[in-house]
């Protein structure tokens, strides 16, 4: 009886543990076969490096290029935000303050981690946009601009999380090594602790890019929704993962223009898949040690 | 002299690597077989053998027989060998609960045991046996992490003498123990022989003198000689287990 | 020009390090202060109970709140036991042999796909192919799908901090591996999975993106009968009232933000107190 029980546990517990790959596969085989037939009714170059996005006009054009710049200008933005001022603070959280405050700081950023995607987009249409007009003197606020400044706060828990957690996990003798010779604390953190950590940190940063990449409502909230190609930062654009959300409640299903969002899914799923694939081997590489 | 178990040329594997070379040996019922030997000489895969505790590593392999009265124990459910086959670990490893709980815990989810009455009476006569009832009698419902190691470590065979088991094995049962703990549970050990049959895993050779009946020495994988504790201990044939008691290596 | 000293450069750098935590750190103080400020006025007893009117600007954010309940309850109850027992088999059972480090990348990447494209996913899947319409079923299927490596890795974590010893100690005792989990294992994990369980329902009480097409409608005048009917949620509806309705009054929007944050930040505080309460009051 009891034997029983043990094995049929062992086969519903099996179970549960592979629907993740089948998922993974389901999700990739869907966007796959719908974007397939789209591919081979508008070709796959003209969809990638085609300038134009008009679904509505006559004959209709499918290009991503422009939302392909309107992704990468606002995650580059946030990046540069989020980067450096994530690392830093993970480094102050880990090696300046005592338990307490680390703690405290933690808590904190924990706490905006669990903030939804909409009330930051929402805060952002309401205070951040109009300060960037009048600050930059431009025609509208929404810009790639505000939105990498707000998502740059959505990745940062996600860098400042794993990079805290890569930095703390730095062995002890290795900072004592160089304490004894008579380095201070800092240059012992700079040399030492960052160089090993790095992959973990990296990583982290790759993760937190993934994250803004993947960022759907703030901004579809902030960034303009223009489908012209932008040519610096404080101009509106429009990412793959807004036009996703913006459009698909207007198709008709199995149409030209639904099977052309589900090949932008296509996309942002391989992008996102390649870089926590990547991720993970950071990962992976910093544990051996 | 009945044979309890009898190993029959049994080869241990980590990732193919050797670690135990065709080893045969015999434990006699009531007898407390000692096994000796410097660090990885493969005394501990022996005992986890004996009861399978190894199965779950899955790096691990094995070739030959075991018979437990002259039953293979590779034919056997592994549950019920284990229920057959006791074990005491180097560490205490009381479990997360009260120690009251601790005792019932396994007689409760094997079957053996199922009125409130009856777990008292059990308790009481484990915890009896493993001369521990006055120590703790008064606090059965407290956690049994916050008794002393070598409390610990008598709550373990007590929880194990509640299941009632043929064989129990002891893998260097006093190597976190101060020497009065080590000196309770020896005399313990020395009692449990009279109703179990008893193979004690130890780095410390006087311990194997002190308490033992038969005492093995295994190195790199190889029973180097077996023979009564006073034998071996007094004279023995091999010059590789003389330097071994006496303490020139290992 | 002043040269730097090793002991100054410590001092400068600490400074900016500081500065830079501070700027983490402040934001979401003010945020969060921004929208109690102008949310508050307009909470009242009216406002969570009622149906909304004309054309929202007025009235309740009720249907918002009750779908958003109905959403997390349904995903909760599909994702948890599912992501538990996939981390009893990755933590318990599995080898390390192929097929696991397949799962362990599946769920990496599982954990990376952006919410939207679940969103066309759920809608492929569910709405169009399994017919099961624009519903609450079909948004929870959807966010079950997007929690479940969450819950997986969470869950993972918790079990594998349990020592390994007390399982040995169980199966030496000749019990077997569903009852020594059951009964040692998973009692000693339960703190953390409940943790990462309440973070997550956080989580999926603010997405938008996946139920954007499968399950979330602009405007129901009534509240949900059954698993199969559309609802509005409170993202949804937030994201509604600060885009689509001109004329919105600012108020309205504020508090509807507000209600949001105190679900999703109620909730996070909690996990963070289970979490810090087991870690005090740990058996091992």
């Amino acid at each position: 009886m009891g034997k029983i029980v043990d094995t049929v546990v062992e086969k519903i517990v099996f179970l549960c543990g592979i629907l993740s790959v089948i998922f993974v596969i389901l999700i990739f085989g869907f966007l796959f076969i719908e974007s397939f037939a789209f591919f081979k009714n508008f070709g796959i170059l003209k969809f990638i490096f085609g300038r134009y996005w008009c679904p509505n006009s006559e004959p209709v054009l499918f290009g991503i290029f422009s939302l392909l710049m309107g992704s990468f200008f606002v995650t580059l933005g946030a990046c540069l935000i989020a980067v450096p001022v994530g690392v830093m603070t993970a480094l102050y959280i880990s090696e300046v303050v005592n338990k307490s405050v680390r703690d405290i700081l933690k808590f904190l950023v924990e706490l905006m981690a669990a903030i939804p995607s909409v009330v930051i987009g929402f805060i952002g249409m309401i205070i951040l946009v109009p300060c960037v007009r009048k600050l930059f003197n431009i025609p509208t606020g929404l810009t790639a601009f505000s939105g990498s400044v707000m998502l740059a706060f959505m990745a940062m828990p996600t860098i400042v999380t794993i990079s805290e957690d890569a930095i703390r996990s730095v062995p002890w003798q290795y900072r004592e090594g160089a304490l004894a010779l008579g380095a201070t604390k800092w240059q012992t953190v700079r040399r030492i602790v960052l160089k090993t950590a790095r992959p973990a940190i990296i990583a982290a940063i790759m993760l937190g890019i993934g994250r803004v990449i993947g960022e759907t409502m703030t901004v579809m909230m902030i960034t303009g929704n223009s489908s012209r190609i932008p040519h610096s930062i404080f101009e509106p654009v429009r990412t793959m993962t807004a036009v996703i959300a913006a459009e698909m409640g207007e198709t008709v299903n199995g149409s030209m223009h639904y099977r052309a969002l589900f090949s932008i899914g296509l996309m942002l799923f391989l992008i996102t898949f390649t870089i926590n694939f990547v991720a993970d081997l950071f990962l992976g590489k910093n544990k051996n040690k | 002299m009945v044979d309890k178990i009898k190993v029959e040329n049994l080869s241990c594997y980590y990732n193919k690597k050797c670690v135990l070379g065709s080893l045969s040996i015999s434990v006699i019922q009531n007898e407390i077989l000692a096994i000796i030997g410097p660090a990885n000489s493969g005394k501990t895969t022996f005992l986890r053998t004996l009861n399978r505790m190894n199965d779950l590593n899955l790096t691990y392999s094995h070739r030959g027989e075991i018979y437990l009265d002259n039953n293979s124990i590779f034919d056997m459910n592994r549950e019920n060998l284990r229920k057959r086959v006791g074990m005491l670990f180097a560490m205490p490893t009381p479990l997360p609960m009260t120690i009251y709980e601790n005792v019932v815990y396994a007689p409760k989810h094997l079957g053996l045991i199922s009125k409130k009455f009856e777990q008292d009476v059990l308790v009481e006569q484990a915890l009896r046996d493993a001369s521990l009832w006055n120590e703790v009698k008064d606090r059965l419902k407290s956690s049994a992490m916050k008794i002393s190691g070598g409390q610990q470590q008598r709550l373990c065979i007590a929880r194990i003498l509640a299941i009632n088991p043929e064989v129990i094995l002891f893998d260097e049962p006093c190597s976190g123990l101060d020497p009065i703990s080590t000196t309770k549970v020896e005399e313990l050990m020395i009692e449990l022989k009279r109703k179990y049959t008893i193979v004690l895993v130890t780095n410390n050779v006087k311990q194997a003198s002190r308490v033992s009946d038969r005492t093995a020495f295994f190195l790199m994988g190889k029973i180097i000689e077996i023979d009564t504790t006073d034998k071996l201990f007094v004279s023995p044939k091999e010059k590789q287990t003389e330097d071994y008691i006496t303490g020139r290596f290992g | 020009m002043i040269k730097l000293t090793p002991k100054l450069s410590q001092k400068l750098s600490y400074l900016i390090l500081f500065l830079a935590t501070v700027l983490v750190i402040m934001p979401i103080i003010v945020m969060i202060f921004i929208i109690v400020k102008n949310g508050i006025s307009v909470i009242n007893w009216e406002f969570l109970s009622s149906m909304p009117r004309n054309g929202m600007r007025e009235g309740g954010i009720l249907p918002a709140i009750v779908g958003t309940f109905a959403i997390v309850m349904c995903t909760t109850m599909l994702t948890l036991p599912t992501g538990v027992c996939a981390a009893i088999y990755l933590n318990e059972y599995a080898r390390d042999n192929t097929l696991t480090r397949l799962i362990k990348l599946g769920i990496v990447n599982l954990a990376g796909v952006p919410s939207v494209v679940y969103g066309l996913f759920g809608f492929g899947i569910f709405v169009m192919f399994l017919k099961l319409g624009v519903s609450i079923i079909a948004g929870a299927l959807t966010l079950s799908i997007m929690e479940l490596p969450v819950i997986i890795t969470t869950s993972r974590n918790a079990l594998n901090s349990v020592p390994y010893s007390f399982r040995e100690a169980s199966w030496a005792l000749g019990v077997s591996r569903w009852q020594t989990i059951r009964c040692i294992v998973l009692p000693n994990a339960l703190s953390g999975i409940m943790t990462g369980a309440v973070l997550s329902i956080a989580r999926i009480s603010g997405e938008t993106a996946p139920i954007l097409f499968t399950a979330a409608a602009f405007y129901v005048p009534h509240l949900p009968h059954s698993i199969f009917d559309q609802v509005m949620t409170l993202p949804y509806h937030l994201y509604i009232i600060s885009t689509q309705i001109p004329n919105m009054p600012s108020n309205v929007i504020f508090g509807t933000a507000l209600v949001l944050l105190f679900m999703v930040l109620t909730m996070s505080f909690v996990a963070i107190f289970i979490r810090i309460y087991f870690r005090k009051h740990r058996k091992w």
